[in-house]
């Protein structure tokens, strides 16, 4: 992944996270991936198109998904309802519309994707043709994983 | 009265023999009956399960473990005895006392591990047949150490080679020193030498690079290891020392040749100039692929050669490092103003972090933060330029990257390798010199 992309992510999701939590957000060390990789249990997926192909995936157990939605709605959730599942998707198109947006400054243009939000045990994520730069948060809600895999239309 | 004076004289002997503590060993047990093993053969203990079955084994071979890393086998010591042992479920822990023998760390499985015990090494006895549990010549001796039987067991027997196996190595010797002559003789283009190096000294230099240089042996790098390791043994013997490679320290010392010429700094003009006149391009747009460019100094370079000597030619360059912290600065990288070459001044602008390479040069390059031993989405490659990057990856991704080259690079397409590393397969044609490793894929 082209360098420049990283941290217009890290920033964003940071920010975001610190905003919207209103909490202490801790970024753990960024690493490569390229096998398949499980997925906690919500993942939300943004597309990314333009000069770039690609996706980015937030990734992250129900437990934290209901807590993060809880605090972002001012009221206690429970379970992954209707409610859950548009909070987590608006956060991830948050997080993705901010990092385009400084992308976009330094001159790459590319577009999003509505998010998608799948849930579900047992799911695995696997890409064939791109490496993931995972970059994992960890707040008092629990731990999200930021899964980026951009590449040059070659 | 005879009898008298001997018990007298027994008696201060006793006393000393228990105040000189000599032989320390760790203490466990297999089946309820207490062992010992030599503390000097013992790395660490620690507690693991869940090995990773190796099929095809004999039985008493639980599998191999990652110890931080490295991956030893773990053998089960009640099973290779004939001892009755408690089957645990496969995600339990059990003890594991880790042994470093000469040439390997492994772990053996036992029941539970006491303390350390001192004893004085004369009263070890030795040991008596009635100890029927465990073949005899695999235990050292018998000690009573308050009021316990231990049963010390010798791990070199147990586990070492069979007991013909260090013979070569002693007669090895003479030959490895009667080897500068004949090494002398060969030219630097011969890929490998012949068989004049000691294969057991190269091996051992090789795991140890491995441990601690990251470096690792294998055909492309053969032949510099075996010149250096002559030197390496002059060198050493001047010094009167052993010229076993056994820390991390000495490791780096012995690698400290291996990197080419220009490596961390923008090259001369004169080096680049010599490397334009041994490529040649016949169509105008060229891709070039240099993986493990660190901070970006190889991919400027590179950028400043096509800039200067093939005019005609648009490139773009596609460079990339696993590790963030060199890659993340490779982009604007700030360049040493003392260091540069006057005619290199050109192609460079002042900005207000310092001296950085203007935007045409850097429009020509692409850093990316990737892994080589990922999947490499690239196009058909012009050249590919990975100077002392294949001799630190790991034996079976070198192979793999190695044939991965001979893919992506396009048929009179040119390969870098690093100064002191030589492929030797016969679709690629070695043109180059003792600077450049350069080859052409047929």
């Amino acid at each position: 992944m082209r360098v420049e992309y990283i941290n217009p992510f890290v920033e964003a999701a940071y920010n975001v996270l610190t905003e919207v939590l209103a909490t202490e957000v801790k970024r753990g060390n960024l690493f490569l991936k390229s096998a398949t990789k499980p997925v906690m249990g919500v993942a939300a997926i943004v597309g990314l198109a333009g000069e770039v192909e690609g996706r980015v995936l937030f990734d992250m157990s129900k437990q934290t998904a209901i807590k993060i939605a809880s605090v972002m709605n001012m009221e206690e959730l429970t379970e992954i309802d209707d409610l859950v599942k548009a909070t987590i998707s608006e956060l991830a198109n948050m997080i993705t519309a901010q990092a385009v947006t400084k992308l976009h400054e330094l001159g790459f243009k590319f577009d999003l994707t509505p998010p998608a939000l799948i849930t579900g045990d047992n799911m695995e994520i696997s890409d064939q043709e791109v490496e993931a730069l995972i970059v994992p948060m960890e707040s008092p809600h629990g731990n999200i994983e930021i899964n980026v895999a951009v590449r040059e239309r070659s | 009265m005879s009898n008298a004076t001997t018990e007298l004289a027994k008696g201060p002997k006793e006393i000393d023999r228990l105040k000189k503590i000599d032989f320390k060993m760790i203490s466990f047990t297999l089946a309820g009956k207490d062992y010992g093993i030599d503390i000097l053969k013992v790395k660490e203990i620690r507690k693991a399960g869940n090995f990773t079955k190796v099929p095809n084994t004999p039985i008493f071979v639980r599998g191999v473990d990652n110890l931080r890393g490295d991956i030893i086998p773990v053998i089960d010591l009640r099973v290779m005895f004939n001892l009755p042992a408690e089957t645990k479920d496969s995600t339990s822990l059990e003890n594991i006392v880790i042994l470093r023998l000469d040439s390997l760390v492994l772990g053996v499985v036992v029941d539970s591990i006491e303390k350390v015990v001192g004893i004085a090494s004369e009263a070890i006895q030795p040991p008596h047949p009635i100890f029927g549990d465990i073949n005899i010549q695999y235990i050292n001796g018998v000690v009573e150490n308050e009021g316990r039987l231990y049963i010390i067991l010798d791990v070199d027997r147990i586990f070492g080679e069979p007991a013909d196996a260090p013979e070569p190595t002693a007669q090895a010797e003479p030959k490895g020193l009667a080897l500068p002559e004949a090494d002398e003789a060969q030219t630097l283009a011969a890929p490998v030498p012949g068989e004049s190096i000691v294969p057991l000294d190269l091996q051992f230099v090789g795991e140890t690079l491995a441990a601690f240089g990251q470096f690792h042996l294998s055909p492309l790098n053969r032949g510099w290891v075996s010149e250096r390791l002559l030197e390496w043994k002059k060198m050493r013997q001047q010094k009167g020392l052993d010229f076993q490679v056994t820390q991390k320290d000495e490791a780096e010392d012995f690698l400290t040749t291996f990197p080419s010429p220009n490596t961390a700094r923008i090259w001369t003009a004169e080096a680049v100039s010599s490397l334009a006149d041994l490529l040649s391009f016949d169509v105008p747009s060229l891709v070039v692929w240099n993986p493990g460019c660190g901070r970006g100094y190889e991919s400027y370079s590179l950028a400043l050669m096509f800039q200067t000597r093939f005019q005609d030619k648009a490139f773009k360059i596609w460079a990339s490092d696993n590790d963030l912290l060199s890659i993340s600065t490779a982009p604007s990288l700030v360049l040493d103003d003392e260091e540069l070459e006057l005619s290199w001044k050109e192609h460079t602008v002042q900005t207000k972090n310092g001296l950085q390479f203007n935007a045409e040069i850097k429009s020509r390059i692409l850093f990316e933060f990737h892994d080589v031993n990922h999947l490499n989405p690239m196009p058909e490659v012009h050249l590919a330029v990975l100077r002392d990057v294949i001799s630190f990856l790991k034996p079976s991704d070198q192979e793999k990257l190695v044939t991965e080259l001979s893919e992506k690079v396009r048929s009179g397409g040119f390969l870098l390798l690093g100064t002191h590393e030589r492929l030797n397969q016969p679709e690629w044609k070695f043109l180059g010199n003792d600077t450049w490793s350069v080859y052409q894929k047929l």
